[in-house]
């Protein structure tokens, strides 16, 4: 007896420890459940699987990159063996983060081959001509039909001087893949230096003085200044211009004055104007303090939850779980009478050492997660029906209260660890190889189950043998109901 | 003194009978989207398993909102974009008394979901951008969710498997799976005809479901074949009826332990998001099938004749 008197304290300061915790510790909130945006990024490699090396070089990357982003509480993490998932709480638009995690962002600066001058400035032309066509389409009438044809005729003229023919259908498809094209050929015609991105100490935006144009500035390292100071060097004073290429694109090509013939140009910054909106610079100066990414990436799944869908989304789930257990606690009671209240109580400290433990792993609840608890509810009680069962034929057969309650508990052990073994196994399996989404239904259930194992064998006993101190609550009337009488 | 009596021993040839029956009605299911040529797959895969962009939200209006066709709807769209692909395989339904609108189109960048939305909010707008659901999924995605699923379910059945013939002797343990996977089978059927009768797609919640189904259907077998060891042990000259009174014995923990499991899943059924519909209504046919198998089928592989 005073075993369990030590357990009954035990229980009560699992209890009161438990409530402490989801006071001072509030359950984290799954972003289908507060809104917000969740991408799923894969990586991207040609030949073999990823690594782990590679797969933490791009989570840094992507790390500083999110951190420049600029939303609060924003969280990255890797999932599985090739995927990050980034989740953007409250932002309720993807698409400039997309924009920004997308790209590989390596930064190269080349100079230009001997005997390609004429070729260039052909090529110059024609993007120049291309961007007013995007500019054009831009802020047209897209449904002008007249307007389009004339902008597809001007697309043609310039697709045929290049040599190169688009196989998009839309017309701003196959603007931008046509001007990624000229970029990506003008980019060839000049040789690559030992200087790129990595010498970058840091990056910045500002506006440009005479027009409404924004200009990156980049800071270079020690060493990478030097090296900037060389080639520039090399190239002063010639005709030989300077390119700054982003992902294999010439984004700006420039001059080197006569100036600098001697020392080339010290000082370790050089800026990159290349008719850049403020966003495009934004997106570029967070790309280049973040660095480039040593493997691409590309982006697979985005998920966007208003927040008042995610609200709806909790009080949908709180009826359901509050209904499901007064439901199951009347069905318990007018049962098994005083056992079903016992169950009752022992499902209601189940709930909390459940929520307890979500604050204090911590366990993300996400609506897949609430189902795992909703469903395991009906798992725990599963315990207490086959003790409950027991004990009830021990009754039948003429055995006292108290030894019926005892080789109950005792007889139901062996298949209540089984059942919870097979469920648990489950768990464990789609813990390990499922998706996020999967995850959190896994998680929830497969802890439910190893509490209702405590609770259904531990508390229950206890409460019942605390209960049955009482001479009045052992009669044994109280424990077999109407319609299962003796 | 139990309170239930079925005859095990007689009606043993009528319960292998049922169940043959749905199991060939459940081939007869699978088979048929199988080789039916607007579905190829044994069960209709959603957006889950092939990729796609999925699009709810709600309309903000100020008393009821009026009342549009979808196609109308449609046609409008045609004004505004020219992107074929979208505007030829677009599904738009608009429910809740016109107020919520659900559309499925085939995978779109973030763009042009984003180009959609707002060409939608032209035609049925203003539309309430807090209420907003969006999903895109990459077709690799996709592929790949459906071998990760296969495979989550190949593994944990074989855990299970494992645990179960090392508990077991070899005889239950091959009757506890033969149990499991009818359930299973059966369950897939049913979502076989849902897909090709009501175009009910399966996500990866489905899969979820069923590797639920298969540890709740072989607890539930485990529960029962334990108390028929135990009643083996104390009388083991009259076999087939010992089987029956542990069958009959276990009757009221198996009623009531699916009663206390189907009570959640349908207020989650009736209360819950509905995103968790389908896969609670997954859940409670497994554990009404899983229940039965349990309690009749499993033991009836015991009997002998």
């Amino acid at each position: 007896m005073k075993r369990r008197q030590g357990w009954l304290f035990f229980i009560i300061f699992l209890l009161t420890f438990s409530i402490y915790l989801l006071i001072n510790f509030p359950l984290q909130l799954g972003l289908d459940l507060k809104g917000g945006s969740q991408l799923t990024l894969q990586l991207i490699k040609e030949e073999g699987k990823v690594s782990k090396e590679e797969l933490d070089a791009v989570n840094a990357v992507l790390d500083k990159r999110v951190n420049n982003l600029g939303v609060a509480e924003s969280n990255l993490q890797t999932l599985g063996r090739d995927q990050l998932i980034l989740e953007l709480p409250g932002e309720q638009n993807p698409l400039s983060a997309s924009r920004i995690l997308g790209k590989t962002a390596l930064l190269e600066f080349r100079t230009q081959k001997e005997n390609t001058s004429s070729q260039l400035k052909n090529l110059q032309l024609q993007r120049f001509k291309l961007n007013d066509l995007i500019e054009q389409f831009k802020i047209g009438d897209k449904r002008n039909e007249e307007k389009s044809l004339l902008l597809m005729d001007n697309l043609t003229k310039i697709e045929n001087d290049i040599n190169f023919s688009s196989n998009n259908e839309q017309l701003f498809e196959r603007l931008v893949e046509t001007k990624k094209y000229i970029s990506n050929e003008i980019a060839n015609l000049f040789n690559k230096t030992d200087l790129s991105g990595k010498d970058l100490i840091n990056a910045g935006r500002r506006q440009e003085q005479t027009n409404n144009n924004w200009e990156v500035s980049l800071s270079f390292s020690n060493d990478g200044g030097e090296k900037f100071a060389e080639i520039t060097k090399s190239i002063a004073g010639t005709d030989k211009l300077l390119s700054i290429v982003l992902d294999g694109e010439s984004i700006s090509e420039a001059s080197v004055g006569s100036q600098f013939i001697n020392t080339g140009i010290t000082g370790g910054s050089a800026t990159i104007s290349g008719n850049f909106s403020a966003e495009n610079a934004r997106e570029l100066e967070v790309q280049l303090k973040g660095g480039s990414l040593p493997l691409p990436i590309e982006i697979v799944e985005t998920n966007t939850i208003g927040p008042l869908l995610g609200s709806k989304n909790i009080v949908k789930s709180l009826y359901a779980a509050i209904c499901g257990l007064i439901f199951v606690g009347i069905f318990m009671i007018f049962n098994y009478r005083i056992l079903g209240f016992v169950s009752v109580i022992s499902l209601i400290f189940y709930g909390f050492f459940n929520l307890a433990l979500y604050s204090l792993i911590p366990v993300t609840l996400t609506l897949p997660g609430i189902a795992g608890l909703i469903l395991s509810i009906g798992m725990a009680v599963d315990a207490n029906v086959l003790i409950f069962e027991r004990i009830r034929e021990e009754l039948i057969n003429g055995n006292t209260l108290i030894r019926s309650i005892d080789s109950g508990f005792q007889r139901a052990n062996s298949s209540i660890i089984d059942g919870h073994i097979t469920t648990f196994v489950s768990c464990f399996v789609l813990f390990l190889l499922g998706t996020n989404f999967v995850k959190g239904f896994a998680a929830t259930l497969g802890l439910g189950v190893v509490i209702s194992l405590f609770t259904s064998l531990n508390c229950s006993k206890t409460i019942l043998r605390f209960l049955t101190t009482y001479q009045s609550l052992r009669q044994k009337n109280l424990y077999l109901s109407k319609s299962n009488p003796l | 003194m139990t309170s239930f009596s079925f005859n095990l021993i007689k009606n043993k040839n009528k319960i292998f009978g049922f169940s043959s029956f749905l199991i060939l009605l459940s081939l007869i299911g699978i088979l048929y989207s199988t080789f039916n040529t607007s579905f190829k797959k044994p069960i209709n895969l959603g957006m889950d398993f092939i990729g796609g962009n999925e699009l709810r939200i709600e309309r903000s209006c100020n008393e009821e909102c009026e009342n549009i066709s979808p196609d109308l709807v449609i046609d409008k769209l045609r004004t505004f974009s020219n992107n074929k692909n979208l505007l030829n395989n677009i599904k738009l339904q608009i429910q809740n008394n016109n107020s919520l609108i659900s559309i499925r189109t085939p995978y779109l960048t973030i763009e042009e979901s984003n180009d959609l939305i707002s060409n939608v909010d032209k035609i049925l707008g203003p539309l309430n951008y807090d209420s907003k659901n969006s999903r895109i999924i990459g077709p690799k995605l996709g592929k790949k969710l459906l071998t990760n699923c296969a495979t989550s379910l190949l593994v944990s059945l074989f855990a299970i498997s494992l645990y179960i013939s090392i508990r077991f002797d070899k005889k239950y343990a091959l009757f506890a799976l033969l149990a499991l996977f009818h359930d299973l089978f059966i369950v897939f059927g049913i979502f076989s005809w849902l897909g090709v009768l009501l175009s009910i797609e399966v996500n990866s919640l489905f899969a979820v479901s069923l590797l639920t189904i298969a540890g709740y259907s072989v607890n539930d077998t485990v529960v029962i074949f334990d108390r028929i060891r135990e009643n083996l042990k104390k009388d083991s000259d009259n076999y087939n009826k010992i089987i029956q009174i542990s069958v009959n014995e276990s009757f009221r923990r198996t009623f009531f332990t699916s009663i206390t499991t189907l009570i959640p899943l349908l207020t989650l059924i009736i209360f819950g998001s509905y995103s968790l519909f389908w896969f609670s209504v997954s859940l409670t046919l497994g554990i009404l099938i899983g229940s039965y198998s349990s309690i009749l089928l499993a033991p009836s592989f015991l009997i002998k004749d």
